[in-house]
């Protein structure tokens, strides 16, 4: 088992030597004032049973989860995904069909009762297959999954049960690590085939009150590491590069911190200046709700990317199974239509399109959408960086049926998207060699490999929007609202009128028969 | 009006109306980001494309129509500078549009061949409930294909009334391939198409050769000649097009939920019931008191009566007892109506006519209203709103049935004289 623990301190951030000491044995930090990331690696032979026989069948699992409470990026760890657990997935055998894995994550993710929850039975079912976007670039996992989920606690308590247990020495200390988790902003689980490694790392972007105070032991086992950094993050000389230097010490092994100080190419950057957006439905929402981005078009800007890179703002949609796109009416290359919504094109979908099938008829969790976001024309922007007034994209969704309720109405959970600049560069820089990389993220894969990301930052309490779903009404007991007064209501009124127009034509035939002959009564009239 | 001593005048102004109606569309689509083209003409244009590329139409998601008209669409494929590519793609809604005023034409023949119209009545009539309405030139400009039907049920009606069996069930068998509903036609054309109605005696009285009566040329070429042009057609598609074509054509609609809101009655109960919500499977029945009606005791008791009056009887009930019901469905007892009007008691007594009116009306802006507030306002408006206004507009369209087959049976909407 490693460990590898990064404290990334701002430029402006104290820091006394007297904060972090190295002993023989052990390493301390003090009211650390830091984002963090603890890394934990270990081989599939720590590992439970159950757990070792999914990731036996996987030749890549990621799983990615992201907490709806909005947080600041911090360089190197500036990439994001929209908050719930996504799940790239591709089986070892491409045919292979196995319930473990939804098995596994039925157990972490424990949905409530309430919750509009794919059942994940196989993930052949219940898995989307995301686009490659060229053979070129097979980067991207086979399978894809998402669902909402607000908090991680059945997931600790999964690592506390049957993780912890695998442990020897150091039980009780990996309880405390695994209740750290449910503070975290984010955490990802990596396995692949190549590695043999389960890798798994929390990411809390601001520390708690005071800072953080923590002290790292020697492992008690040869195998085991500990490896620290107190690292700080700047520009690189070149666009596509992040410079770090800090400090660096493996516990038990150096005698003290070492000064480091070291760049790199990185795929996710950070904007210089200040970029946000905000997620918003109009009301009414109605059943064809609209989803707006807004942005200051101070937050517009050019990022600072090669001046030969190609640059364009995107926008990374996960929408569960009750809310869907038209694919051919985002697809539309009428300018019109995408000028009105401030659009550029729809560039990737993947997952359930269906227009027409209610909630319960759709099996899988739902679908992705990547589209490309205009930008205010530069000379405009140029005048108007002033300008208070937003930069709205807006995208039309429609809602799907979902079942009736005791209300009248459902909740529709749809995470706010990520918005981030794609800049294409020309030459070969390898992003490989980058320590904190992070792909498998679901909209990463979608470009070529030499494209650096620079997101926007979510400004909001939560990053979830509530739509309220109308539905059929039903009420238990003894309510007006049941379903067997529509039934006896429908029957009713069909049979009545069924009878009425047999009824109508009966008189007609028994006065004046079937045939064309006219009755005598009706002749004498006309004559 | 001097307007309706002239045929000319008055097609020529259906034609300018939808000709305007064509280019306003055409501006509309091109300036304005709320397009005047209807989705479903996307769907045409788009399934044409697949074909133009040698592939299947049904490539393209919910296309479940006949190949037909997609190949008839293949114009719209045809690629070209700006101008040209305008008027490429609106060739549908001009064939569209064209089939309009065709069937027009058709029925103001057949009101003045068969019935005996005076022309200038017969134009009035058709001018007022098809040639002039807006709805119609609407749907047709739009690019909805429901004024395709117009055409053939037009079509088939002359074809019959003017005893051409063969050709009556050619067309019918195309109408039937085309959208399935016209299949209730061929009963009662088969019903009125009595050895009387051929001009040869009536069969004697023993049941034997009332029987064998009841087989005449006429029948048994109209029946042939139906089966044959289905039979070919959907042969044709199936092995250019194989199951695709025969899921989105036909069993599509068999295994569709419909669970969305509509106008039929059942549309709340068959939400209810796809979402596993109901005890009893009562709509699994839902096509016998349909099918009853309209297969067998409307064709049974009016088709010899008036045949026309029997179709319009036919579609309004098959419309009415349908699992499903849009606006466009309305369409199709449209092209009907100037048979029965004019000596419907709907006009003789306009007290009855102005009520059934305003009531049809009011079911529809009460259903809207509940409609409106569940899509754009998103209230809960299922129960009762929208279930009670779908109850009220069926009892409205079941009471007017009911006048309908009244008259029917006191014989509005025949033939006076044979034709020669």
């Amino acid at each position: 088992m490693k460990r590898r623990i990064t404290f990334i301190q701002r430029v402006d951030a104290s820091f006394d030597p007297q904060q972090a000491v190295l002993t023989a044995s052990s390493l301390s930090v003090r009211d650390l004032d830091a984002a963090r990331e603890d890394r934990i690696t270990v081989g599939l032979h720590e590992l439970p049973e159950e757990l070792r026989a999914v990731l036996e069948q996987s030749h890549e699992l990621h799983l990615r989860w992201a907490s709806e409470r909005s947080f600041d990026a911090v360089t190197p760890y500036s990439s994001r995904v929209s908050p719930g657990l996504h799940v790239n997935y591709t089986p070892l055998q491409s045919e292979s069909s196995s319930e473990a894995l939804c098995t596994l994550l039925r157990t972490i993710v424990a949905p409530s009762k309430d919750a509009q929850y794919k059942d994940c039975s196989k993930q052949e079912d219940s898995f989307i297959t995301p686009p490659l976007l060229s053979t070129r670039f097979a980067s991207s996992a086979s399978l894809q999954y998402y669902t909402h989920l607000p908090s991680i606690r059945s997931l600790v308590k999964y690592i506390r049960d049957n993780v912890c247990s695998q442990s020897r020495e150091d039980g009780p200390e990996c309880h405390i690590r695994a209740d750290a988790l449910l503070s975290a902003d984010s955490v990802d689980i990596d396995y692949d085939n190549i590695s043999h490694a389960l890798t798994m790392s929390g990411l809390w972007t601001s520390p708690p009150l005071g800072g953080w105070t923590d002290k790292f032991q020697t492992p008690a086992s040869a195998d085991d590491q500990i490896e620290l950094g107190l690292l700080g993050a700047e520009a690189g000389l070149e666009p596509e590069e992040i410079k770090m230097g800090g400090l660096l010490a493996v516990v038990g092994q150096d005698k003290k911190l070492k000064p480091t100080m070291f760049s790199f190419p990185s795929r996710h950057q950070s904007l210089t200046e200040p970029s946000s957006y905000t997620v918003s439905f109009a009301p009414p929402t109605g059943l064809h709700p609209t989803m707006s981005i807004s942005m200051p078009r101070s937050s517009l800007k050019r990022p600072p990317a090669p001046s030969d890179a190609t640059c364009a703002l995107h926008t990374y949609l996960t929408l569960p199974s009750t809310i869907f796109g038209d694919q051919y009416q985002l697809a539309t290359t009428d300018p019109l239509f995408l000028e009105s919504h401030n659009l550029v094109a729809l560039r990737a979908l993947a997952g359930e399109m269906d227009l027409e099938a209610p909630d319960w008829v759709v099996q899988r969790w739902g679908s992705n959408w990547l589209l490309e976001l205009a930008t205010p024309p530069e000379a405009e922007h140029a005048a108007s960086t002033s300008d208070p007034s937003n930069w709205t994209a807006t995208i039309p969704l429609h809602l799907r049926y979902l079942p009736p309720s005791e209300t009248g109405h459902r909740t529709a959970h749809i995470p706010w998207p990520v918005v981030f600049w794609a800049c294409t560069v020309e030459d070969n820089t390898k992003m490989g060699v980058n320590p904190f990389d992070r792909t498998n993220l679901g909209w990463d894969s979608l470009f070529g490999p030499r494209t650096l990301f620079y997101q926007l930052q979510p400004a909001g309490n939560r990053l979830v929007e509530e739509i309220d779903v109308p539905v059929l009404r039903l009420e238990g007991g003894d309510g007006y609202f049941q379903g067997k007064y529509i039934e006896l209501g429908t029957c009713v009124a069909i049979s009545l009128g069924f009878m009425w127009v047999l009824w109508r034509l009966a008189r007609v035939a028994w006065s004046s028969g079937v045939g064309s002959k006219r009755a005598e009564a009706a002749h004498d009239k006309n004559d | 009006m001097a307007l309706f001593n002239s045929p000319a005048r008055v097609f020529l102004a259906a034609t300018a109306l939808r000709l305007i109606l064509l280019v306003y569309g055409g501006w509309q689509d091109a300036n304005s980001a709320v397009k005047y083209t209807d989705i479903d003409y996307m769907v045409f244009t788009d399934a044409a494309r697949y074909v133009a590329k040698g592939e299947s139409p049904y490539a393209r998601d919910t296309y479940r129509y006949t190949p037909l008209l997609a190949w008839m669409l293949l114009p719209t494929a045809w690629e070209g500078a700006a101008p040209w590519s305008t008027l490429t793609f609106a060739f549908g809604k001009a064939l569209f549009a064209l089939a309009d005023v065709l069937a027009g034409w058709l029925v103001v023949q057949l009101l003045v061949r068969c019935y005996q119209f005076p022309v200038e009545r017969a134009l009035r009539y058709v001018a007022a409930v098809w040639l002039w309405n807006p709805m119609v030139a609407n749907i047709s400009t739009r690019g909805s294909s429901e004024g395709l039907l117009g055409v053939l049920v037009a079509a088939l009606l002359w074809a019959t009334l003017t005893k051409k069996p063969v050709l009556a069930g050619l067309i019918l068998g195309l109408a039937v391939h085309f959208k399935i509903y016209p299949f209730i036609y061929g009963i009662s054309i088969l019903w009125w198409w009595d050895a009387e109605r051929d001009g040869s005696a009536p069969a004697s009285s023993d049941l034997l050769s009332k029987a064998l009566g009841f087989i005449t040329p006429s029948r048994v070429k109209f029946t042939v000649a139906a089966l044959a042009s289905f039979v070919a057609l959907n042969f044709v598609m199936y092995i250019q097009y194989g199951q695709p074509f025969l899921h989105h054509t036909f069993l599509h609609h068999l295994t569709r939920i419909d669970h969305r809101h509509n106008f039929s009655p059942y549309s709340t109960l068959l939400y209810l019931s796809a979402a596993g919500g109901a005890e009893t499977r009562f709509e699994a029945l839902a096509f016998l008191p349909q099918l009853i009606l309209v297969v067998v005791a409307l064709p049974l008791v009016l088709a010899k009566k008036s045949l026309t009056t029997a179709m319009l009887a036919q579609t309004f009930t098959f419309v009415t007892f349908n699992k499903v019901c849009t606006s466009q469905y309305f369409l199709w007892y449209l092209i009907l109506l100037p048979f029965y009007l004019p000596s419907s008691s709907l006009i003789r007594k306009p007290t009855l006519g102005v009520s059934a009116a305003i009531l049809w009306v009011a079911g529809q802006a009460l259903w809207l209203y509940q409609g409106y507030n569940l899509e754009f306002l998103g209230l809960s408006s299922f129960v009762p709103g929208l279930f009670l206004a779908g109850l009220f507009f069926f009892a409205v369209n079941v009471w007017i049935l009911g006048i309908i087959v009244q008259d029917g049976g006191e014989r509005a909407g025949e033939i006076t004289v044979a034709p020669k």
